[in-house]
């Protein structure tokens, strides 16, 4: 019996693996979602809000695309991220968006035609969305620039062929002109004179190229906040399609962020976004800024935006990084006097040997980085081992100030004397004994009166 | 109008003085000022080559897993983008602070249940002179503790080489203003209250219904928690102290001078109010226990 159960018992144990494991397959629900494309200030995010979402969020006085749609759900634990399994159930819902704003008006929206795409600015990202007949014209039109690309490709390929082919029955040519003792000068001449086809560049007008027709529900809304549900073709209401839409916008725009590198860690650069924040850092690099334009949003409703699951905080407002300044410079303020810092491109070297790191030099395209590309492009701010405290600001294309873009840096190399601060954090205490002792004094040598006077009094 | 301040002049004077002999402020002012000497150097011991790293420091790596568990990464961001120096200032004053206003409110209560309060209106003072000495009391020492710390925290940045920064200096005004009152907050209770253990449960009990709304309000909880709150707070958050303290912040955040003038006008005119509440019920009711 007693075997038995021990089988039992170690049998139980081999099985909990087991049941753990399985225990760890998302469980997927099918659901009732609004997918979302929401623009957020920089580029589009893609999300969804799921039956339990509380509310949409969307940013003002911008093109945000909706869509109602039967998929199914999980919680993926890895990233800690609700997901949608779309390839199992992805079941569009036609029909008509109705929409009411807090004063009670209701407008319906139809589902349209839509496509976005980025077309290439000089330092930035620039958002367009093509909508109704205007969709197959932009898509035909980036479809034409491919083709017309493949075909200069094709005859590209084609003349290489053939110069190449040329070159070789000129080379046989040559050779056999030079066996049989004749003068091959001519055919050399010929030779050099052939020209090698350049192969054509792929058209640079997309940075993110317009996809094929989408259908959805497209929202461009004043800052309020909305209630949306779903009507059916037949006129009927979606059931469990009602959401609150929250349409938020930027508080404050422009202003001026910095891209912090070290030159220890230039993989993982920091941001200084907050205009009166200090960088205390620890001067054991060069420091390589980077500014950039940003809006400041409030903190859930960005989140939320981005990733419709996500938490943020509902009254603090956050900067977002939009786009790079376009032909800045920085003026440092030294002991020595102002200093200005341009742009400069530079190449990150790793160390040489078996000690890990970095080193950041300048780029040098004619000498020993030939036929590479620069890995950083920004500007250096040099720590000095007597630097203590720079300030700085970034100046526009004509050399002004950008307002907001002041920082002060701060050279931390010690954290204050311990000593020194545990001794004044004591001195309320030495004061107390001083205020006490005193007293004790004063009280003990009135003590004789105080006996007199119990005395008399008696 | 004129004997009463007086009266409560020279209230406030004898009851700083008696607070003076006690141990209690030093001990809580040097305790303030040990955890600003902690929080200061932990995080100039959180600096790498890239700013601040709370990672490298494990008391500041709890304070900020916390407070961004609670509050949100940006809650951190904000807190800490001018150095450790705000966050320092509000934990250095905490103690003093709670001292002060639970002393006072005890106090109230323990000399109304003794009938000392009562023995002072048959002379020159009556109970409002008593409530505003008391309150006196409260400003001045708030007022010591906090430039105290100032000093302390102005000694240990300039060793560090660190900066105060400006939030800093305008959180300064905004603290002192909370303090007031939240002092009168427990004047009141003391008035309301039939003796010092309940005074002192009442106001604990408000101040801590209060710092709930607060948190529920800016924490990053799930919507249900902050609807709750956003519903408990349009209801109480106007005559929270705390609400208007988080009023100011939001002004110096945004840089809108409108909202930190307006938030320290109306913490002041909390302060006024409660007192003025103070000053009515104690004249209808009497110091008697």
């Amino acid at each position: 019996m007693s075997k038995a159960a021990a089988f039992l018992l170690v049998l139980l144990l081999a099985l909990l693996p087991l049941a753990a494991a399985s225990a760890q397959v998302p469980v997927r629900t099918e659901q009732l979602i609004y997918t979302i494309l929401a623009f957020n200030g920089k580029d589009y995010s893609a999300t969804f809000a799921a039956e339990n979402s509380d509310a949409i969020y969307l940013l003002a006085g911008v093109d945000s695309f909706l869509s109602a749609r039967k998929a199914l759900v999980y919680f993926w634990p890895t990233t800690g991220e609700w997901k949608t399994d779309t390839d199992s159930l992805n079941w569009f819902f036609p029909g008509t968006l109705e929409l009411w704003d807090r004063a009670g008006r209701a407008r319906d929206i139809p589902l349209q035609k839509f496509t976005y795409y980025n077309v290439k600015g000089e330092y930035e990202l620039n958002w367009k969305v093509a909508v109704g007949e205007a969709v197959a014209r932009e898509f035909n039109r980036y479809q034409e620039l491919y083709q017309d690309y493949f075909k200069s490709v094709a005859a590209f390929q084609k003349a290489n062929t053939e110069y190449e082919s040329s070159q070789d029955a000129l080379l046989q040519k040559i050779m056999k002109t030079r066996q049989a003792g004749g003068d091959p000068s001519t055919l050399l001449e010929k030779m050099k004179s052939m020209v090698r086809p350049v192969a054509p560049e792929p058209p640079k007008d997309y940075v993110v190229p317009p996809t094929p027709a989408q259908e959805a529900f497209i929202l461009n809304l004043p800052r309020g906040e909305y209630t949306i549900r779903l009507k059916n073709p037949d006129g009927t209401v979606m059931e469990g399609s009602e959401k609150r839409i929250v349409v938020h916008e930027r508080r404050r725009t422009n202003g001026i962020g910095y891209e912090v590198i070290p030159s220890d860690k230039w993989t993982r650069p920091e941001q200084s976004t907050t205009p009166s924040s200090v960088l205390h850092v620890n001067g054991s690099t060069d420091l390589y800024l980077r500014p950039f334009f940003q809006d400041e949003f409030a903190d859930l409703a960005y989140a939320r935006t981005v990733d419709n699951a996500a938490r943020g905080n509902p009254n603090i407002y956050s900067w977002v990084r939009t786009q790079q300044v376009p032909h800045a410079s920085i003026e440092v303020q030294t002991p020595a006097g102002p200093t200005l810092l341009g742009e400069r491109l530079y190449y990150v070297e790793q160390t040489k040997g078996s000690g890990l790191g970095y080193t950041i030099v300048p780029f040098d395209p004619q000498g020993a980085h030939k036929g590479k590309a620069p890995n950083l492009i920004a500007y250096k701010v040099a720590i000095g081992k007597d630097t203590q405290a720079l300030r700085l600001r970034a100046l526009d294309g004509n050399g002004k100030p950008l307002p907001g873009s002041e920082r002060q840096i701060r050279v931390v190399r010690a954290a204050p004397p311990a000593v020194l601060l545990l001794s004044l954090a004591g001195l309320p205490l030495a004061l107390m004994a001083l205020v006490l002792s005193l007293r004790e004094r004063r009280y003990s040598s009135q003590a004789p009166a105080r006996e007199a006077l119990k005395s008399n009094s008696f | 109008m004129r004997d009463r301040i007086h009266a409560a002049a020279v209230i406030a004077r004898r009851q700083i003085q008696e607070t003076l002999l006690s141990p209690g402020l030093y001990v809580t002012l040097a305790l303030g000022l040990l955890l600003g000497a902690f929080l200061v150097r932990g995080f100039a011991a959180s600096i790498d080559s890239s700013g601040f790293n709370p990672q490298l420091n494990p008391l500041y790596d709890l304070i900020a897993r916390f407070l961004g568990g609670t509050f949100g990464g940006a809650f951190v961001g904000k807190l800490f983008s001018e150095g450790p120096y705000l966050f320092a200032l509000l934990v250095s004053f905490a103690p003093v602070f709670a001292y002060l206003a639970i002393a006072s409110v005890f106090r109230f209560g323990l000399e109304k249940t003794a009938g000392a309060v009562e023995l002072l209106t048959y002379g020159p003072a009556d109970g409002t002179a008593y409530v505003l000495g008391s309150f006196l009391k409260d400003v001045a020492l708030a007022l010591l503790a906090l430039l105290a710390i100032l000093v302390f925290l102005a000694v240990s940045a300039a060793a560090g080489n660190l900066v105060l920064g400006p939030l800093f200096f305008w959180a300064l005004p905004v603290v002192f203003l909370a303090a007031l009152a939240v002092c009168a907050y427990g004047i009141l209770c003391s008035i309301i209250a039939s003796n010092a253990s309940s005074a002192l449960a009442l106001f604990l009990g408000v101040l801590l219904l209060f710092l709930l709304i607060l948190a529920g309000s800016y924490s990053i909880a799930s919507a249900p928690v902050r609807s709750v709150s956003t519903v408990a707070a349009t209801v109480i958050q106007w005559i929270s102290p705390f609400f208007y303290t988080a009023m100011c912040f939001r002004g110096l955040q945004g840089g809108g001078a409108g909202a930190l003038l307006g938030g320290l006008g109306l913490l002041l005119a909390l302060a006024a109010a409660l007192l003025a509440a103070g000053h009515a019920v104690i004249s209808r009711k009497g110091v008697r226990a």
